[in-house]
């Protein structure tokens, strides 16, 4: 990539994968990355409505955010699915503890006097929905998702948006003058511009620990690794074999979200930080393509606005030349049918 | 709320306590990011090899099914009223910049010389009003700190500083007695007038935001006839030749009626995803009010009502996309629209 702004050598693309089919929620890549970056807090806001998740999105001061992807009815092919991947084996059993061996570890408790939890279980709670039901809650750590099209970096009029030797995009805040472009540029909605700062921020993949062969903070702090870092082609093949896996235990909706499509069906080119998911993008937050906004259109949109520029300015010349006196009749013709039709 | 080190956004202060000293208890080369369990060679994690093809048809399903959305999908922009007072004031200068050219054709050289004025008038207030609105304003010559000709806002700073110096240098020789010099930098100013007034659309275009981002093509035509508008009517409110105040009475019908007509088709085109507003109501009245004064023969109300309606016009348009990137279900469906197209 040309793009590069700062060379080394045999730096490689870095990445993240987040997986969140093994993401708890426990939003320790939050605090990590706040600690690490030494960005303020948000402030303690109770979003209301039931959420556990008051952080809310990404902003100049959240780089990264644990979704809570809440109170979600599990859909009839969830169902399903999960009753084929019971069937064939896949989660495990239910430990089958008979009553009487809890009752000896009861000391003067009968045996009778104990209900047999486990067949009472088994009985009346339908496995396969209860299983299911536990999409009722998933989380996604959310993070900028250092795309190959980076609308942001497109955008940004002074240069501060920069591609690093590691193919990441960082904001230089010594740069940045908060002119807010990158902000509406990003298809993500990850940049915000700081309302005590002034200037845009977001995600660096801690540029400055990866300098040191170190990794991010949020991938550091991850109890449960759903946030791993590496070389990019490396981590793109553990998350297309995470996802065989998953299709092998029956969970056929486990996919990428922005690694391993076709060059045409990529999302932005390919994103630098990609994700596995298990629902649909939108549940997430997250838009279902994406590409950088100044590369799709810009050159259409110039080419249209010059001619039409150069259209008016002969147009303004031609009117002063002839006379046309139809022109207020057309005007008041196209008022009229604006009138009518609102 | 305030970091521990260093400014709120800014840089921590920090240093290392050996000059190029290693970071203390860490692996090098990224070992430490594979401490966890899943990375053994036993691991359940992920499945020995997977199918690429498979694994790129899991990831257009995925995101091929469509999911209850669940916000926020992306961020508005943050631009306050400078924004579309700008893009009114410098539409102004580059329809003035038109209507100079055009007296210059048809021999009206007196008229001209106070068009040229009107141009530079009405582009003293863009600096200021650009400044005020970045997040940093002392930083404001960072915005020409590259030549970035992808970026339209990058492209419009240079656009509006050679468009100043072209305006001002006309006006200069104007007062200097050196007509021809004059004619020459009025001529001058047309091409940069041309993109100085269509830029702003194409600016808008180029972002996420639905509601612009699915005007690409209109949104610079339908901003140039604003220009062309504003700059007739400031030019005839100031000249005394009647010939040439006629001809900017056609121009105004002429530029009303091309906004009017490429309105209705964009918002034909756009369907669900058109924004209605107070501005844009505000705009349709002063449009008809303004056509009721040309009728009743008050031309110079109907400039003024004209230069209202294209004030109304732009406030309308940057607002539009305030509400169109704040409308979830609008920045899904038009991801949507492109993944349908692959």
């Amino acid at each position: 990539m040309s793009e590069i702004s700062i060379q080394r050598e045999d730096a490689q693309r870095m990445g993240f994968f987040t997986d969140t089919t093994v993401c708890i929620g426990c939003k320790a890549c939050e605090v990590a990355c706040k600690q690490w970056n030494d960005l303020p807090a948000d402030g303690a806001v109770f979003r209301g409505k039931g959420s556990y998740d008051h952080t809310g999105q990404l902003g100049a001061d959240t780089w990264r955010h644990v979704r809570f992807i809440e109170l979600l009815e599990p859909s009839e092919i969830a169902r399903e699915e999960a009753a084929r991947a019971l069937a064939n084996g896949a989660g495990g059993q239910l430990p089958q503890i008979p009553a009487s061996e809890l009752a000896e570890a009861g000391a003067g408790v009968r045996s009778e006097e104990i209900p047999d939890l486990v067949s009472m279980a088994s009985q009346e709670v339908d496995v396969a929905r209860a299983v299911a039901d536990m999409d009722r809650w998933v989380f996604m750590s959310d993070v900028c998702k250092h795309c190959t099209n980076a609308g942001c970096m497109d955008a940004c009029p002074t240069g501060a948006l920069i591609r690093t030797e590691f193919e990441t995009v960082i904001l230089q805040p010594d740069v940045c003058n908060g002119c807010g472009y990158c902000i509406p540029s990003c298809p993500f909605g990850v940049v915000d511009r700081s309302h005590d700062d002034g200037r845009a921020s977001k995600c660096t993949l801690c540029y400055d620990r990866l300098e040191d062969g170190m990794e991010p903070a949020c991938a550091k702090a991850c109890p449960t690794d759903s946030i791993q870092f590496g070389t990019y082609e490396e981590l793109v093949n553990l998350a297309e074999r995470r996802v065989a896996k998953l299709h092998e235990k029956g969970l056929d909706r486990a996919y990428l979200y922005g690694a391993g499509d076709a060059p045409e069906n990529a999302i932005a080119g390919g994103l630098g930080a990609f994700f596995l998911l298990t629902e649909p993008p939108e549940r997430y937050g997250l838009p279902a393509d994406a590409d950088s906004p100044i590369q799709q259109n810009v050159v259409p949109a110039t080419l249209a606005a010059m001619a039409a520029a150069f259209g008016a300015a002969a147009s303004v010349a031609a009117l002063f030349r002839f006379r046309a006196r139809f022109l207020t009749g057309m005007a008041v013709a196209a008022a009229g049918v604006e009138a009518w039709r609102s | 709320m305030s970091p521990a080190v260093g400014k709120s956004g800014g840089p921590g202060s920090w240093k290392r306590a050996v000059k190029d000293g290693a970071v203390a208890l860490h692996a090098r080369d990224w070992a430490d990011a594979k401490w966890s369990s899943i990375f053994a060679r036993d691991s359940a994690y992920a499945a020995d090899s997977a199918d690429p093809e498979a694994i790129a048809a899991a990831n257009l399903r995925g995101r091929g099914t469509e999911g209850e959305i669940q916000g926020p999908m992306m961020k508005p922009a943050v631009w306050t009223w400078e924004v579309p007072t700008y893009f009114w004031f410098g539409g102004m200068a580059a329809g003035a910049s038109f209507v100079a050219f055009a007296c210059d054709l048809s021999g009206d050289h007196d008229s001209a010389v106070l068009a040229r004025r009107v141009a530079l008038g009405a582009l003293m207030p863009c600096p200021p009003l650009l400044v005020a609105d970045l997040g940093r304003p002392e930083r404001f010559h960072h915005m020409l700190r590259i030549f970035k000709p992808r970026s339209p806002m990058s492209m419009g700073s240079w656009c509006l500083s050679l468009f100043g110096g072209i305006a001002f240098s006309a006006v200069v020789s104007d007062l200097l007695e050196r007509p021809r010099l004059a004619r020459f930098l009025g001529a001058l100013s047309v091409p940069v007038g041309a993109y100085l007034g269509s830029y702003t659309g194409v600016l808008l275009a180029s972002t996420a935001v639905p509601v612009w981002k699915q005007s690409a093509r209109f949104l610079g035509p339908i901003f140039v006839s604003t220009a062309t508008l504003t700059g007739a009517g400031a030019v005839r409110l100031t000249v005394s030749s009647h010939q040439t105040k006629t001809a900017l009475a056609r121009v105004e019908d002429a530029a009303v009626t091309a906004e009017l007509v490429l309105s209705a088709i964009n918002r034909r085109r756009l369907g669900s995803l058109a924004v209605e507003g107070p501005w844009f109501s505000r705009a349709q009245w002063l449009v008809r009010g303004g056509l009721a004064a040309r009728l009743c023969r008050l031309n110079p109300l109907a400039s003024v009502c004209f230069m209202g309606a294209a004030l109304c016009y732009r406030f309308g348009w940057v607002r539009a996309g305030h509400a169109s990137a704040t409308d979830d279900a609008a920045v899904a469906s038009t991801a949507r629209l492109h993944i349908t197209q692959h």
